[in-house]
């Protein structure tokens, strides 16, 4: 099981990675800042970079538009 | 369709003079080769402006497939797994002599001197001819300014005329162009000093910071935008598709936050089929975002000018969304009454969102065709809208009602047709008199508080916290969504007294933006600094957060006075409509009950189970209206005003306000 923005549980599993999680959570503004336990995670990484069980996933979103 | 890129970009292992690399693809081979620490000479790159490959000297030998070609690595993207190789002796004889070349036509200009010297050439008199500028400052013609004049601000006043030994930089026939807006952008590039900067308007303390950050500001217009929001491209519409992702666009009057036609009207079709000229506009001549748009040659259907063929500027987003609200997934539909909208001088709006509350209350029964002069005004009913709109213009019909807006609706039709009153509050979404604008804030209880307080009623300027808090969870404790309810209007009420523009802070975000915590990211810190900057250059005081939300303070707590003088700035003027801030309908619970009964278990501890949808309705409203006061009382006691909502004495006092017609005004409240 993961977090994410400490509200959403995920159930997790091997080879989950950040692009995983952004598409299970239909997460598609551009604008956002992704970090797994706190290490930030670069946008060309999504597809590859891992996320571990019981991680803590922060997807941030930029306001725009107004 | 609109392009959501889901999956991320494919990286490729490349190597460079045998040293391994992993580069992004489409990364610019130029780039790759400086990251991956090799120097490579050039003269018509410019990190802000796109490659150009004239000047030759960044050739490189690329190997695919077995076979050797030599590329401008400039304007070469990486598309696979390729050898480079940054300096042959091929490659070093070619730059030596193009060097030697260059030298002979400028041999004082510092930026070819340099060049020759990394390039190993010494030679002046090689090519000396008639050509020769020995003007230190001359312009090389590296296309710099070409450039910015195009990607920075989008005017393409300057150009190159003549080929071969007679091409020169020019404005349209040689002449000085009065439509060259004096934007400096050219003079900012410009790697020799062949094109000077006169400061000589508005006496700016300190012109040369002001360009500085305002250049800042359009390099990151030009390189960031196309892969951010495409402000330039599509504008605001870009949000059509996000907000129905995200379960936030406003549906049948905000009971949804989606629907599976949005795709029929969001910024993919209207590029494709709606948006002419193919080019960026902006609000004024300048603008590096240029987000607006235009449909031209657009046959109206309706109306006193049907048949004809007419510009129409926009549809933005939340005249788009206006039409998902009104059921009108239909772009002909929504460009259509937004060109009335737009003649008639009606905000699209609020028309969409008094036109969304008529239709809910006619499939409710409240009115019939009776009441709208035999028109059935459904949900998607959007030649009946348009009509509407056309009596409200010619001041006659059911459009009058209609132009009367939400407010005045509800209370006519409690008291004229006997509606229940209660229902009508919950459903019509209005605060203030204004109708909101086109954001479903039901998850969000700061965006419900940002909306409600807002001066002018609901409206985004003053609030878009949405996804602060509902998506990034990033406030959770009400102390969190105060002290975001005290800034983010403050900074929208200082953007507007200096006539900056709020699309400009958040809606192209500087890379530097990833290293802040989430709430100082969000003020985008960078940006604001720029904007301090053009403050100080113009003022010449440095100015800080602090020293600026003072000064916004000022004007926004006299504001809350007059609304206050109005009737309008109290408490009871700052509470949302129930569907503002959760479910009205049994309809609205059970299309998220899920998610209802969820919170239902967790946040508020009663276990839904047994319990009928009508009472689940109600413990969920109680228990939000609940929340939504403590939040209300932590926003009010975190901006200097009582329980009431008015500024107290303490504040006016703290800052410098306390003049005597307020103090009478006040004095009067107390009493």
């Amino acid at each position: 099981m993961i977090t994410v923005n400490n509200k959403h549980k995920l159930d997790w599993y091997e080879g989950m990675t950040v692009q995983d999680v952004l598409d299970k959570m239909d997460y598609v503004l551009p604008l956002i800042t992704v970090s797994v336990n706190e290490k930030l995670v670069q946008e060309v990484d999504y597809s590859t970079y891992e996320v571990p069980d019981n991680a803590s996933v922060n997807v941030f979103h930029l306001a725009h538009g107004g | 369709m609109a392009t959501i890129t889901k999956a991320g970009p494919k990286k490729y292992e490349i190597s460079i003079n045998g040293k391994a690399a992993t580069v992004v693809e489409g990364t610019y081979l130029l780039k790759a080769v400086m990251d991956a620490g090799f120097n490579v000479p050039t003269l018509c790159h410019h990190k802000d402006l796109t490659p150009d490959g004239t000047c030759r000297l960044c050739l490189c030998e690329v190997e695919v497939n077995g076979k050797k070609r030599l590329v401008t690595a400039c304007n070469y993207p990486v598309r696979g797994e390729i050898k480079v190789n940054t300096s042959t002796e091929e490659i070093k004889k070619h730059r030596k002599n193009l060097a030697e070349m260059y030298l002979g036509r400028w041999p004082n200009v510092e930026a070819i001197q340099n060049i020759a010297k990394l390039c190993g050439a010494t030679d002046k008199e090689k090519y000396k001819s008639e050509l020769t500028d020995e003007n230190p400052k001359a312009c090389i013609l590296c296309g710099h300014c070409v450039r910015a004049c195009s990607s920075f601000v989008i005017q393409n006043i300057l150009g190159f005329a003549g080929r071969g030994i007679k091409r020169h930089l020019t404005m349209p026939f040689g002449e000085i162009d009065p439509n060259c807006i004096e934007c400096t952008s050219c003079g900012y590039v410009c790697p020799t000093g062949a094109i000077q900067v006169a400061d000589n308007m508005n006496n700016p303390a300190d012109p040369e910071l002001i360009r500085r950050h305002g250049m800042r500001i359009n390099a990151m217009m030009a390189t960031l935008d196309k892969v951010q929001n495409r402000m330039r491209e599509v504008g605001t519409a870009n949000l059509v598709e996000v907000m129905d992702s995200y379960d936030l666009l406003p549906v049948h009057n905000y009971r949804f936050g989606k629907h599976p036609d949005t795709k029929k009207i969001d910024s993919g079709v209207m590029k494709s089929q709606y948006f002419t000229q193919d080019a960026a506009d902006g609000c004024w001549l300048g603008c590096s975002m240029a987000c607006a748009k235009a449909v031209d040659s657009f046959e109206l259907k309706t109306g006193p000018y049907k048949g004809q063929k007419v510009v129409v500027d926009g549809p933005e987003y939340e005249t788009a969304a206006g039409g998902s609200n009104m059921g009108g997934f239909d772009l002909d539909f929504i460009v259509e009454y937004n060109f009335y909208c737009d003649t008639y001088g009606v905000d699209t709006i609020s028309f969409a969102t008094t036109m969304a509350f008529v239709m809910e209350a006619f499939e409710a029964g409240i009115i019939t065709e009776e009441h709208t002069g035999g028109k059935k005004l459904k949900f998607g009913a959007m030649d009946e809208a348009l009509e509407c709109l056309h009596e409200m213009a010619r001041g006659e019909g059911f459009g009058v009602e209609v132009g009367q807006g939400t407010r005045r609706l509800k209370k006519k039709w409690a008291k004229e047709l006997g509606a229940d009153p209660n229902f009508l509050n919950d459903i019509g979404m209005e605060v203030k008199g204004l109708e909101f604008s086109e954001y479903v804030t039901k998850e969000s209880p700061a965006q419900q508080a940002g909306y409600a307080m807002a001066m002018k009623g609901p409206q985004h300027d003053e609030a878009l916290l949405i996804f602060f808090d509902a998506i990034n969870n990033q406030i959770p404790t009400i102390e969190d969504k105060a002290e975001t309810l005290y800034y983010f209007p403050l900074f929208r009420t200082w953007f507007g007294l200096l006539g900056l523009c709020k699309l400009i802070w958040n809606d192209v975000i500087p890379p530097s933006n990833r290293d802040y915590p989430p709430n100082e990211a969000a003020k985008i810190p960078e940006r604001v600094e720029d904007f301090q900057k053009f403050y100080e250059g113009m003022i010449g005081e440095p100015l800080d957060e602090e020293k600026m939300l003072q000064q916004s303070a000022r004007v926004f707590n006299l504001q809350r006075l007059m609304s206050y003088y109005f009737g309008r700035g109290t408490r009871e003027e700052d509470i949302p409509p129930l569907r503002a801030i959760g479910p009205a309908t049994v309809e609205e619970y059970l299309s998220r009950e899920e998610r209802y009964d969820k919170q239902m278990k967790e946040d508020i501890g009663i276990d839904p189970g047994g319990k009928t949808v009508e009472e689940k309705l109600v413990i969920t409203k109680d228990f939000r209206y609940k929340h939504y006061n403590q939040i209300l009382d932590a926003a009010y006691k975190r901006r200097g005003w009582d329980h009431n909502g008015v500024p107290t004495v303490e504040r006016l006092k703290e800052l410098g306000i306390d003049i005597p017609e307020v103090m009478a005004l006040l004095e009067r409240h107390e009493q």
